[in-house]
């Protein structure tokens, strides 16, 4: 990648959230108090940035545990580069994302 | 509960069809983990999925193969001769002779009052530019063009003056709208061509990244499917940049990527 994307501070506070959490939708909707009208849009969009890429988990893993698979999200190597350069923008998202793993 | 399920599926309408069902699926399998959970935001939750559905839509390039796709100029000529000839007979069978909505006496006259009128309109909905393209070059795009745009207004006109004894007085702005989006269609079906062979462009191409339009290119890249060239269409015009899509024509050199 040429040069670091520079995020806004929610789409930054999603890449950590992703980064930091379980990796799918709602999870991040819960560590960053965002609704869902503004986590799925964004995440696409770090998507096709090539920030984050997403990945279906298996049909039989879900089948042995009776739930619907689960689509999760992970970060790519540009991502974790543009969270990096993130984290030294916005300094204090790496301290609100952990308050958020903690209390949970 | 079934509320949100049709929420859900309300919202899938507006994601394009290849990626309706995976779309369709993430928010279900979601929403089966809310329910599990017991959540009280499950019907806000759920709304959520309408600005994703419409972020898709607004971000997905365009269908490749369209309800209606006039590929080659001949099917396109051809389509609007046989729409403007079937407007012509309805209108010389239902519109009354005397017909006071036709302020201008030639209805070619009043062709041109009709599409002057709509020019703010059609200004306000869709770019004029046309591009850049090498000048000199691709004088038949412009007959073309004018073609197109000729048998538009007829058909708007005859298709108003048939449509006359049903919507009366009516017919007067219905034409009005008529114009602006047969218009609005002539200019964009022109802009999406070949500007050598005259074939509607497939193949697009997501270019760049949204958040570099001002320093770097960003938009989308069509093929002319018979490798005359390229289009490139900015996501948004910028200084920087390119202000307006850009022909890039391809030599001989490319042809056997096409055969």
């Amino acid at each position: 990648m040429a040069a670091e994307l520079k995020l806004s501070h929610t789409a930054a506070l999603i890449l950590r959230a992703i980064h930091a959490g379980d990796g799918y939708g709602f999870s991040v909707m819960e560590m960053t108090g965002l609704p869902s009208g503004t986590v799925y849009p964004a995440m696409r969009r770090l998507e096709r940035d090539g920030l984050i890429r997403s990945q279906w988990e298996r049909q039989s893993i879900a089948d042995t545990e009776q739930r619907p698979p689960r689509k999760y999200y992970k970060l790519t190597r540009p991502g974790q580069a543009t969270l990096e350069a993130s984290e030294r923008r916005y300094p204090l998202l790496a301290k609100l994302t952990a308050v958020e793993v903690d209390q949970s | 509960m079934r509320i949100h399920l049709a929420i859900l599926r309300t919202a899938a309408c507006l994601v394009p069809g290849e990626q309706r069902a995976e779309w369709l699926a993430e928010w279900r399998a979601e929403l089966w983990y809310l329910r599990q959970r017991g959540d009280r935001q499950i019907t806000v939750f759920c709304l959520g999925s309408f600005r994703d559905a419409l972020w898709l839509r607004r971000n997905s390039p365009p269908d490749t193969q369209p309800w209606l796709h006039l590929e080659t100029p001949a099917q396109c000529i051809g389509f609007l001769c046989v729409a403007a000839a079937v407007c012509v007979l309805f209108a010389l069978r239902y519109h009354p002779p005397d017909c006071p909505m036709v302020p201008i006496g030639p209805p070619l006259l009043f062709m041109l009052w009709m599409a002057v009128t709509s020019l703010p309109a059609l200004l306000a909905t869709t770019s004029l530019r046309m591009g850049e393209y090498p000048a000199n070059r691709y004088g038949w795009r412009w007959v073309f063009f004018l073609s197109k745009i000729g048998l538009v207004l007829s058909i708007v006109f005859c298709g108003g003056l048939a449509l006359w004894p049903i919507i009366g007085p009516m017919v007067g702005n219905c034409m009005l709208i008529g114009c602006v989006i047969a218009l609005r269609w002539a200019l964009i079906d022109q802009r999406q061509r070949c500007p050598e062979c005259l074939r509607l462009l497939g193949h697009p191409a997501r270019i760049g990244h949204h958040s570099h339009t001002f320093l770097d290119s960003c938009g989308t890249e069509f093929v002319c499917p018979k490798g005359h060239g390229l289009l490139y269409v900015p996501e948004t015009s910028t200084i920087s940049f390119r202000r307006t899509q850009r022909w890039q024509h391809l030599d001989r050199s490319w042809s056997g990527l096409f055969s």
